[in-house]
């Protein structure tokens, strides 16, 4: 202990940072140095709009990361989300379709576009209600129930599209929100949505009861019980957030192509886990935080179109995807472990 | 361990009764429910007749890779671990033996060597789970990944699969092992998946790995504390799970003549849903090689007979509602069991 603090400059010496902080200030540093070494090794990459791109590239995984970072805080896992934004995209085109198409797949309910949004959202909601009647009243490992429901989202998804896609008879408002431009820039309505999300989480997780909450049902779901914590209800509640989420993603997502593809989102579920945990959260709960979970993904980002900018074949993808997780988690063990000798 | 608190009331012993022999019940109810319903219009099911001998034959030759895979995968998850890369090992060992076929390598080399690799990547996740101790759900995420990486990097930019291309050639022999009549009218795959069964039964009932397994399972800590070495058990069940997803693959690719680097996609679920459909508790502790077999017939006869009376874009979500609900009812039965 002693030799350790010696190294430790004053400033930090007075109050030493939380190991949560340390991990989450590694997850920055890591991320800023392979944006560098990068921009060394790919031509081309250090430019400002390449940064903006990282970002404005991946809204859909980071928000759907958002809730996926509280849940695993919470100790549980949602692998639902890309089903979800399946199905909500494929739900919001069905809803909004109009009911004279020539065949089946080009006629839908005819409901007016915002009522249509509502009901695709409903229908995401449901799904994460079933999440949670699984996970949380019959007490079923919530690996196993979201590996179910997403195949079940995904599956009605399928069913309405008949495992195709729906893209006609649409009104001229469906392509209106995913591809609203903001404030004069190229930027998106979505990325816009996502980094409000980001903030919003940033300050629940840090200020607000309700994240803290969260990170004490993950460090001791039994001492959060005891001390009067509605655990049951609490994670009721994360899974329909996160659903609810997902659900949004999914409808931005149909609006911005102006279809509803029954395969929209495969593996998003794993992207949105794999930042997370390339963002230090542990799945053992109670540690991490959403801010690591964002550097996560940019990490993630810059590997991955690095990698194409090296001219590597997309199939490398998996296995850097496979090496980054790794690395990130026997790093981050280690660090914690180390610095706490 | 169960025999204990079940002689003591026959509600108990009821509950006990319908945990062990359920899935027969299941069993025989799906067989009568596809056997009654009129098919007669559909191809597959020759005249209507679901008992129909080629039928059955045809249903279970399909089965034999998910076969070959369910007993050890039960084993792993009755020690409470978990493999989601089985489906990626399935298709890695698909595309390996695919490539050594076409390259020249006789059957038993590339049989051998196949199955050589199916434990290496076993070894793999055992090392992670084991050694580094990383969490099972995401230590064979990172396998899943990393595995369907290598494989789809093994098949050559342009083509989706190991196949008979202008300059090699997948030699003759290469269906044999899961077309051809090896005994009655099944094939090699099919008879290797009974085999691997019947000895995971074996070991399960009479050898030290089942009762180190259910032992690691049912509580860990009181296992280590008799003196088992749990690491050691589960690193062992991760290899013998690695051999049969290669077991799997070469089954598959046999029986498709290609390697396929996506073949094996989903497998870990179905793998997990016939599982816990045989009855397996997924806190680990409790399972049956055997119910697991026949769990997978289930899934089988349903997923191939579901195709002759409902288009195929009803899969995913019949699978899905499938997983579901046995993992509720598992739950359900279990939890009975346990606060009799």
């Amino acid at each position: 202990m002693s030799s350790l603090t010696e190294n430790i400059p004053q400033s930090l010496q007075r109050e030493k940072m939380s190991d949560e902080g340390f991990i989450t200030s590694l997850v920055v540093i890591v991320a800023v140095a392979l944006f560098l070494l990068a921009s060394l090794l790919v031509p081309n990459f250090f430019q400002w709009q390449n940064v903006v791109n990282l970002v404005t590239n991946n809204w859909a995984v980071i928000s759907l990361g958002i809730f996926v970072s509280f849940l695993l805080v919470s100790g549980n896992f949602d692998l639902s989300v890309g089903g979800i934004v399946a199905l909500s995209g494929v739900l919001s085109v069905w809803f909004a379709q109009s009911p004279d198409g020539a065949n089946a797949l080009s006629s839908g309910l005819g409901m007016p576009y915002p009522l249509a949004i509502l009901c695709a959202l409903i229908g995401a909601l449901a799904i994460g209600a079933m999440n949670a009647l699984f996970v949380v009243r019959l007490g079923i490992p919530s690996i196993i129930v979201t590996l179910g429901t997403m195949m079940v989202a995904r599956g009605i998804a399928q069913v309405i599209t008949q495992g195709s896609q729906r893209n006609t008879n649409l009104p001229d408002e469906f392509g209106f929100l995913g591809n609203l431009t903001m404030f004069g820039t190229s930027v998106k309505l979505p990325v816009v949505l996502m980094l409000l999300l980001f903030l919003v989480a940033v300050f629940v997780e840090r200020k607000m009861v309700f994240g803290r909450i969260t990170y004490w049902i993950g460090a001791n779901p039994e001492a959060a019980t005891l001390s009067g914590i509605n655990r049951s209800w609490h994670i009721t509640k994360l899974y329909l957030f996160s659903a609810a989420v997902a659900g949004m993603v999914g409808i931005l997502l149909a609006s911005e192509f102006k279809s509803g593809f029954s395969n929209r989102g495969t593996l998003m579920e794993f992207d949105a886990l794999v930042i997370a945990l390339l963002g230090g959260i542990a799945i053992t709960g109670g540690f991490g935080s959403v801010i690591g979970m964002f550097f996560g993904a940019i990490i993630l980002a810059v590997v991955t179109s690095a990698a194409t900018g090296m001219v590597l074949s997309p199939d490398w993808q998996f296995i850097l995807k496979a090496i980054a997780v790794f690395l990130a988690i026997v790093t981050q063990t280690w660090a914690v472990a180390r610095r706490n000798r | 361990m169960t025999s204990y608190s079940n002689q003591t009331s026959s509600a108990a012993r009821f509950t006990s009764f319908l945990r062990n022999y359920y899935i027969y019940f299941v069993l025989v109810a799906v067989v009568v429910l596809l056997s009654t319903a009129n098919l007669d219009q559909f191809a597959l099911f020759e005249r209507g007749n679901f008992l129909y001998k080629r039928n059955i034959i045809n249903i279970l030759r399909v089965s034999a890779p998910l076969l070959v895979m369910a007993g050890a995968f039960t084993l792993l998850m009755v020690s409470g671990y978990i493999d989601l890369s089985v489906g990626s090992a399935m298709s890695l060992s698909a595309v390996v033996y695919a490539m050594l076929a076409i390259n020249g390598v006789p059957f038993i080399p590339a049989f051998a060597l196949t199955v050589l690799v199916g434990v290496l990547l076993g070894a793999v996740n055992g090392f992670l789970v084991v050694r580094l101790n990383i969490t099972p759900v995401i230590a064979t995420l990172i396998t899943l990944s990393l595995f369907k990486g290598v494989a789809l990097l093994l098949v050559q930019d342009g083509v989706s699969a190991i196949k008979s291309g202008n300059f090699l050639k997948i030699p003759g022999w290469f269906n044999d092992y899961g077309r051809a009549k090896v005994l009655f009218d099944l094939p090699a795959a099919f008879w290797v998946a009974v085999a691997v069964t019947l000895a995971l039964i074996v070991v399960q009932n009479r050898g030290k790995l089942g009762k180190y397994a259910a032992a690691t399972g049912g509580n860990p800590t009181a296992a280590k504390l008799s003196g088992i070495n749990t690491g050691r058990t589960v690193f062992l069940l991760y290899v013998i799970v690695g051999a049969s997803a290669a077991l799997a693959g070469i089954a598959r690719s046999s029986f498709m003549s290609l390697g396929d680097p996506l073949s094996g996609d989903g497998m870990e679920l179905t793998a997990i849903l016939v599982v816990l459909l045989g009855g397996t508790a997924f806190s680990g502790g409790e399972g049956k090689v055997l119910r697991s077999f026949v769990g997978a017939l289930i899934i089988m006869m349903l997923t191939v007979g579901m195709l002759t009376i409902v288009p195929a874009y009803y899969q995913t979500l019949v699978i899905g509602s499938a997983l579901l609900a046995a993992a509720a009812s598992n739950h359900l039965v279990s939890r009975k069991g346990k606060e009799s």
